[in-house]
């Protein structure tokens, strides 16, 4: 399992309403993530994490998400299968200056591919799969590739099932692996984008009813820009 | 007609009471998952906007009408009757279904009809990769295009395509199309109000039976 829900807009006339809106949609993914949860809001001041274990309604109270204002922002609500249940095993990863990584699924060549990122000097903070993705991402656009590219690189370096949404300052990206096994829905308006792992987390957005919905494909980077 | 509302099970539970021939509209389904699952009886529903996961799932009989999109897994191992959404269908549409008939006007996301056991799936729109995988029985009609791996490991059951194909799956091969499957898309397309459908050019795609036995020319391999 696990919940993700983004949210990027496109009409600076709703950035005052970014953490009420995302709290919204973080309830509808409630169920599917009840261990921890966490967010990353785009807000004047730059990326800001916020992670805690327990019931994810609860910690977007703590977080005081609703009142979170700013032009992107993430959510995850996990349901722990690879690592243990704490705060630095919660999502988002974020590795690097305005990069946030959130995962579903479970990734079955992690151990390989993070002794392959430490042979080259990248440092772990758990013993996290997903962290191997974030790292992975880092690693990549540090080395100069652009967020496209290095999705792309994710499909072909990395094994198992994943839905991810990938955000830096001003690029929101989601990708999922050749079987496509794990939700992803993505709606469109000229006001936002938002995907989720969960329909009725869209149902709330302002405009919802004339939104673009879809499903992107199997290891299709589908990726928006300010 | 009686209008209904509230928690899913109450909702469910009430559709599951309904005598034969009786009509009921959910109001307002807002995407919940598992609603109108299990019906059993000549009863008419009607789910007024969008549905979640499973919607009309196990069904004999019931006729179903969704006024929006549908989540996953909508007509999940139907025995029989009608679901028609008015919309667009998540992933795995139909699946397992034994009998009846589901109708999605929109277009279909990934491994609709995967294994597919006897039911029709009727889609006017496009439908993702790996539709009709392992499916043994059954048809499935696309009025749209088809993605990639377009019937993986078809057992008997045969696909209908209005549009183009993406790519094939392993085992399936496109095959002549016969005068009964002109007269069976016809009154399929008919059926679902597929005026686009041209029954006389959709291709029709089905097993190679290459998987059904296992080779001794490839022994190593196993």
């Amino acid at each position: 399992m696990c919940g993700i829900v983004g949210l990027h807009l496109k009409d600076p006339a709703l950035e005052p309403q970014l953490g009420a809106l995302l709290s919204g949609m973080l309830a509808q993914v409630r169920e599917r993530g009840p261990d921890s949860a966490g967010v990353g809001v785009y807000g004047p001041g730059g990326l800001a994490v916020r992670k805690g274990v327990g019931d994810p309604v609860a910690l977007a109270e703590e977080f005081g998400l609703a009142g979170m204002r700013g032009h992107q922002a993430v959510g995850h609500t996990r349901m722990a299968t690879e690592s243990a249940i704490t705060v630095e095993g919660s999502h988002p990863f974020s590795p690097r200056p305005g990069l946030c990584l959130v995962h579903n699924g479970s990734f079955a060549n992690h151990a390989t591919v993070r002794r392959a990122l430490e042979a080259e000097g990248v440092v772990f903070d758990t013993d996290n799969d997903s962290e191997v993705a974030a790292r992975f991402v880092a690693h990549r656009l540090d080395r100069g590739d652009d967020l496209d590219k290095a999705l792309r690189l994710v499909c072909d370096v990395f094994d198992g099932f994943y839905t991810l949404l990938v955000t830096t300052d001003d690029e929101f990206a989601v990708v999922r692996d050749a079987v496509a096994c794990k939700p992803a829905i993505l709606a469109e308006t000229p006001a936002w984008v938002a995907m989720v792992s969960e329909y009725r987390a869209l149902v709330g957005l302002p405009g919802f009813a004339a939104a673009r919905v879809f499903e992107p494909g199997p290891e299709e980077v589908c990726l928006w820009k300010r | 007609m009686e209008a209904l509302t509230g928690e899913v099970r109450a909702i469910n539970r009430a559709l599951r009471a309904l005598p034969d021939g009786a009509s009921a509209l959910v109001a307002d389904p807002r995407g919940r998952h598992n609603l109108a699952v299990g019906l059993d009886a000549d009863v008419r529903i009607t789910l007024d906007g969008p549905a979640g996961y499973y919607t009309g799932g196990l069904g004999k009989r019931a006729d179903l009408t969704v006024n929006g999109p549908v989540g996953w897994g909508v007509g999940e191992n139907l025995m029989s009757g009608r679901i028609h959404v008015k919309g667009d269908a998540s992933q795995s549409a139909a699946a397992t279904a034994h009998g009846g008939l589901v109708i999605v006007d929109g277009d279909a996301s990934l491994r609709a009809g995967i294994s597919l056991k006897g039911g029709t799936l009727a889609v006017g729109g496009d439908v993702g990769a790996y539709c009709g995988f392992m499916a043994q029985a059954g048809t499935v009609l696309i009025g749209g295009d088809a993605g990639d791996g377009l019937g993986d490991s078809l057992y008997e059951a045969v696909i209908y395509v209005s549009g183009r194909i993406a790519g094939l799956g392993t085992d399936a091969r496109v095959e002549d199309l016969t005068e009964d499957d002109v007269r069976k898309v016809r009154d399929l397309a008919k059926t679902c109000g597929f005026d686009h459908v041209d029954p006389e050019n959709v291709t029709r795609v089905a097993s190679a039976r290459t998987l059904y036995h296992f080779s001794t020319q490839h022994h190593a391999a196993y």
